[in-house]
């Protein structure tokens, strides 16, 4: 089919569809040298949760892949390279009733179109805030948590999803949102 | 992200992921997923746009609420651009030069040899 008869009928052009991540990533590492191709995690079931009581009553939390501003560790402001040495390892939190330096130059996003300027675009602290004063949430957790992005799966499941789980549990959360990068 | 999200909710936590990868979250596994076709790095709403960053958080909120069972994905409205060709470029090798390809290699094993050091420090 022509890029005409595509307009003629209302089409999107072609590429105009979610970024194949999987399929450009095994390419582009494999194009690289970088041997096996990375497993991604994939499951067939799937948990569920529902909410038990309606949104504006319930504790919510917030869980983050960013990382904290480290003065030592080189260039993590806005358009910075990849910084892997602007990587953490293990579980932190922060306070939510102040704000937060965090960044994300330890993390493959696209440096080709957008430059990492504004936190709000990846840690929605202030929205959440705003969110807790206009009562469409009962209450936000006292603390948010910063979640590492260990290559290793086991690392993931067995330390840091254990370590996010127990600190939601001291917050008394009643639901999590979960901001990627 | 995703793994986090089945651990909390297999535990009786709710949870919503917000993210701009759908292939990716989606081969996980996860109980609700509110989509951002965005460049990846903006799951939370559009930079300098506090009238985007809210809309996302309302709408993860409602996906929070209304998710009628687990593997829920819903698609934020919003359009990065009326021009979609800003997808064709990440981690594209047909997009690239040898001399780039060659370039990035030698970039990707420093950086490697970086997180390992750090890893190693800790």
């Amino acid at each position: 089919m022509t890029d005409t008869e595509d307009q003629a009928l209302g089409f999107a052009p072609a590429h105009d569809q979610p970024v194949p991540y999987l399929a450009r990533i095994r390419e582009y590492y494999g194009t690289l040298g970088y041997g096996a191709p990375y497993r991604w995690a994939q499951y067939v079931d799937v948990p569920y949760t529902p909410l038990r009581k309606p949104l504006a009553k319930l504790r919510v939390g917030l869980i983050t892949t960013a990382a904290p501003y480290q003065a030592d560790k080189g260039e993590q402001g806005p358009g910075a390279p990849y910084n892997a040495s602007a990587k953490f390892f293990t579980v932190y939190s922060g306070e939510t009733s102040v704000d937060h330096d965090l960044r994300i130059s330890h993390i493959s996003y696209d440096r080709d179109h957008t430059t990492a300027e504004d936190s709000n675009s990846w840690f929605p602290l202030p929205a959440l805030r705003r969110a807790a004063a206009r009562r469409r949430i009962g209450r936000l957790a006292p603390r948010f948590h910063g979640a590492p992005t260990n290559r290793s799966h086991r690392t993931t499941l067995d330390v840091d999803c254990v370590e996010l789980l127990a600190r939601c549990r001291e917050d008394e959360v009643d639901a999590v949102l979960l901001v990627a990068t | 992200m995703s793994l986090a999200a089945r651990q909390l909710e297999a535990h009786g936590i709710a949870t919503v992921v917000l993210g701009c990868a759908k292939d990716i979250v989606e081969l996980v596994g996860v109980p609700r997923f509110l989509f951002s076709d965005f460049p990846l790095g903006n799951a939370a709403g559009r930079p300098h746009d506090i009238a985007s960053q809210d809309a996302t958080l309302e709408l993860a909120l409602r996906v929070l609420e209304a998710a009628p069972g687990p593997r829920t994905t819903v698609q934020s409205p919003q359009r990065w651009s009326d021009d979609p060709s800003w997808k064709l470029d990440y981690s594209n090798i047909a997009r690239l030069s040898p001399e780039e390809i060659a370039r990035r290699r030698a970039e990707f094993d420093a950086q490697r040899q970086i997180a390992q050091g750090v890893k190693g420090q800790k």
